[in-house]
């Protein structure tokens, strides 16, 4: 709603578009309407997202919330010399690499995939059906989610264990082995979120001009050269600015997932920085340093969506901005 | 909340105002209204923390907020809250913490400044609850604590014992200074013929004979000796390392040099023990990432028949496995050791006896007045008779009587109404009234002896500014490697090199600042 009023906006500006301040306003003053109907979005926004920011100052402090930001002791950098210097960021870093790429490479194809499959299924009953199916896990909470997975992976009892050791193989722990940490991680991921995902390609599908499709027939193209002429050019746009917004939460993964996950044996591979300032500044009360990593994390995520941004575009897709 | 209220408000006036486009008036009126509206919710919103509280309520009776840890399932209900507020003259209202949550729920507390005029700080070795202690962020309660009958029994010791830096800043909690020991299955244990274990070695071969004969005889080998949790500390590693002899968290040597445990030959002895068990099966194996309510219930279905842990725990775990285990018979352990003399016998002290204080906060007490209103309120608590409430409840509701032996008759009730009070006891010792279950008293008296060979942590009330900041932090790369050493993924030179990372990235400075400090308090 808000992006439509300020194309609008934009459009009755450059109606009477001349340089200088006193146009603008007088343009403002032609639409205030329509400005005021971007205000509410635009207080929310800066009550919550940007006010907040300022906190961020407190990185450069050692601060101790009894004193406030006005009387803890200034201390420069050390927050962030500590983060580069200590052997943790490298365990972070890689991790949150390795587990963002795996998700990148494994998890962000299945919807499309999904998506492409179920639009060729004829009977709709069918066709809805499966679609509701695959997206009901996505409104189960990490918490069952990792508790399921902990009943049917245990090695005292669990199912799948069990099974293994029915049919003479040796029982995996794969709660406490790190080698299984990651395929764990990306596969809960998949049941949880493949079908939410799923949807939104099936929209995109939705609009695509079926006189494309006719025109494919006629000349002969089967439903494989349909779909991939006609069905996955149509959604390119979405496909790309979804890897986008993706690659701009490079570094957040979410905690919850994660930290439900960890334990002691699995912790070197499993670590990853939201789980980090969790530990480091609610559980340890070292409040500025893991605003310092907060903060790094965010920044890494703004430059790699500017980037993103503009290979998309050098590419010529529109981007997101 | 408010302000997305009004911001839904300002939508819907947005939507009407396109109705009245031709009337300027209007216009300008409704943009006054959403103006004033988004401001007025914006101010609403900033002051909304700062209410102003009433110190008593409506009766009178002064109100005293608790922000207090649970560590039951859920908070007690108000029936033996209203008679203690009968007793003690106030309106007490609680806030809980779950137990699994506190640190960072005080932590967010603290730096919020959200407080009570109580807080429960049971975690004082956490770094920010120590650097707002430090920063006098509670109450001295020191040069008060005289005026008070009860407060004035704590002990010089327990006071000590409890201070930072010399300051005592809340009234200490009195626990049991070392409660830990062994809990077997006894019916089992005479099914396989085998004695009550009195060494480490004995104690393997009741948990080999646990796992290999099938001592609950369904015919099929599912059982195990031990069951463990994922706690180094409170579940069965740390009481194994007090048999192989490991000093509890730091040892200072004759010349005043500080080593941390991990770095004693019992520490790796005990390693070898778990790994022990580990390798043969005579473990759960997911005790890694096991957790104490799943070990329990497991204990409880005759899974495994050795328990280590709270003494006391033996009659929660025989309550949990009735009408599953019925003819489960328990016996308590508190004398293994691993040379089998006497002398040898040590067992570690749980924060050598100090539960955590009970702290003031400056913001929420704001005058001498009011604190020693709070003072009377804790030295209440400490009472004989609130202490009989908060431990058994009400007499012929929850448990009955019979000269000073108390009989928990309805379990069930006993549990919702009274049992989450009893963790927030100020004292937990010293009172005529006990339990009269056999199994209660006997591990009060194990408890009881267990004193006699407790091994304080000699550090705990000694100052390392680097301990307090990134201690927690450091600690995880030992129990990393600990786990992995058990579990076989790491060799001894492995787990070294874990402790020499430790070492680097701040444990020397521990050391030396713990030297320092130890040093300080000899020259005294």
């Amino acid at each position: 709603m808000k992006d439509s009023n300020s194309s609008v906006v934009s459009l009755q500006g450059k109606l009477h578009r001349k340089t200088g301040i006193g146009h603008q306003l007088r343009s403002v003053a032609a639409n205030k309407l329509l400005y005021l109907m971007i205000l509410p979005g635009f207080v929310y926004f800066v009550v919550f997202k940007y006010f907040p920011m300022g906190g961020l100052i407190i990185s450069f402090q050692d601060y101790q919330p009894y004193l406030g930001i006005k009387d803890s002791p200034w201390v420069g950098f050390k927050h962030f010399i500590r983060l580069f210097t200590e052997p943790t960021f490298a365990m972070l870093l890689s991790n949150t690499l390795i587990l963002f790429a795996l998700e990148l490479i494994i998890f962000f194809p299945i919807p499309i995939i999904l998506a492409l499959m179920l639009n060729e299924v004829r009977h709709k009953m069918f066709k809805n059906s499966i679609q509701t199916i695959v997206y009901i896990p996505h409104f189960m909470s990490w918490v069952i989610i990792v508790s399921i997975t902990y009943v049917f992976l245990s090695v005292d009892g669990g199912v799948v264990n069990e099974m293994i050791a029915a049919f003479g193989g040796n029982k995996i722990s794969f709660l406490t082995s790190p080698e299984w940490l990651r395929p764990m991680y990306i596969l809960q991921i998949i049941w949880k979120e493949a079908g939410w995902s799923t949807i939104i390609y099936l929209a995109a599908i939705t609009v695509v001009d079926t006189q494309l499709y006719e025109a494919a027939d006629m000349d002969g193209a089967s439903r494989l050269r349909k779909m991939w002429h006609v069905t996955l050019p149509a959604i390119r746009p979405v496909i790309i600015t979804l890897l986008i917004l993706k690659i701009g939460s490079t570094l957040e993964l979410g905690f919850e997932h994660m930290y439900l996950l960890l334990n002691s044996l699995n912790r070197e591979v499993g670590e990853i920085f939201d789980t980090y300032i969790f530990t480091a500044g609610l559980k340890n009360g070292q409040l500025s340093f893991s605003t310092t990593v907060g903060l790094f994390k965010g920044l890494v995520g703004l430059i790699l969506v500017i980037i993103a941004n503009k290979l998309a575009k050098k590419f010529g897709e529109d981007g997101v901005y | 909340m408010g302000s997305i209220n009004s911001l839904r408000i300002a939508e819907i006036e947005n939507q009407k105002l396109k109705t009245y486009k031709g009337d300027m008036h209007m216009k300008f009126r409704y943009a006054k209204l959403i103006a004033l509206s988004i401001c007025g919710s914006l101010l609403l919103s900033a002051c909304g923390g700062e209410n102003a509280e009433p110190q008593t309520n409506a009766d009178g009776k002064p109100i005293i907020s608790w922000l207090n840890i649970l560590h039951s399932a859920s908070p007690p209900t108000d029936t033996v809250l209203n008679k203690i507020e009968e007793l003690t003259n106030t309106d007490i209202q609680f806030s809980w913490i779950p137990d699994a949550s506190k640190e960072e729920r005080l932590n967010t507390s603290l730096a919020s400044g959200s407080l009570a005029d109580i807080v429960s700080l049971t975690i004082l070795e956490n770094s920010s609850v120590r650097n707002a202690l430090k920063a006098g962020v509670f109450w001295e309660v020191s040069p008060y604590l005289d005026e008070f009958p009860n407060l004035k029994e704590i002990s010089a010791d327990m006071r000590n014992s409890a201070s930072i830096d010399g300051k005592l800043y809340g009234i200490p909690m009195q626990k049991q200074v070392s409660r830990n020991g062994v809990i077997i299955r006894k019916d089992w244990l005479d099914k396989v013929g085998l004695p009550i274990p009195k060494t480490t070695a004995e104690l393997m071969e009741v948990a080999k004979a646990f796992t290999e004969q099938d001592p609950d005889g369904n015919g099929s080998k599912d059982t195990t000796g031990f069951i463990d949790r994922s706690d180094l500390v409170f579940g069965a590693f740390k009481t194994l390392g007090s048999y192989f002899g490991t000093p509890s968290g730091w040892a200072v040597s004759e010349d005043g040099k500080v080593t941390p445990e991990f770095e004693s030959e019992g520490y790796v002895k005990a390693m070898d023990y778990m790994k022990e068990l580990y390798n043969n099966g005579y473990i759960n194996q997911d005790f890694a990432v096991t957790a104490k309510k799943d070990q329990q219930e497991g204990f409880a279905q005759g899974k495994a028949g050795i328990y280590v842990g709270a003494l006391f725990d033996s009659k929660n775990l025989l309550n949990l496995a009735k009408g599953v285990q019925d003819d489960m018979d328990l016996i308590m352990v508190n004398d293994i050791t691993s040379t089998g003399k006497e002398s040898d016998r040590a067992i570690w002290s749980t924060s050598n006896g100090v539960g955590g204080l009970l702290a003031f906060p400056k913001s929420e007490v704001k005058d001498e007045a009011e604190l020693k209103q709070v003072l009377k309120f804790m030295d209440d608590l400490m009472s004989e008779e609130i202490y009989t409430l908060m431990t058994y409840g009400i007499k012929d509701v929850h448990y009955s009587l019979e000269g000073n032996a108390a009989t928990i008759t309805d379990t069930k009730l006993w549990e919702q109404e009274v049992q989450p009070f009893s963790s927030s006891r100020p004292n937990e010792n010293g009172y005529d009234i006990h339990d009269s279950d056999p199994l209660r008293v006997e591990s009060d008296r194990l408890i009881q002896e267990n004193t006699k060979y407790a091994v304080l942590n000699p550090m705990y009330s000694l100052e390392s500014a680097t301990f307090s900041e990134q201690g927690s932090e450091l600690q995880k790369i030992i129990t990393d490697a600990t786990y992995k050493y058990i579990l076989g993924k790491l060799d001894l030179q492995g787990f070294q090199d874990a402790v020499q990372t430790w070492r680097k990235s701040g444990g020397d400075k521990i050391i030396t600042e713990y030297e320092a400090a130890y040093q300080a308090v000899q020259n005294k």
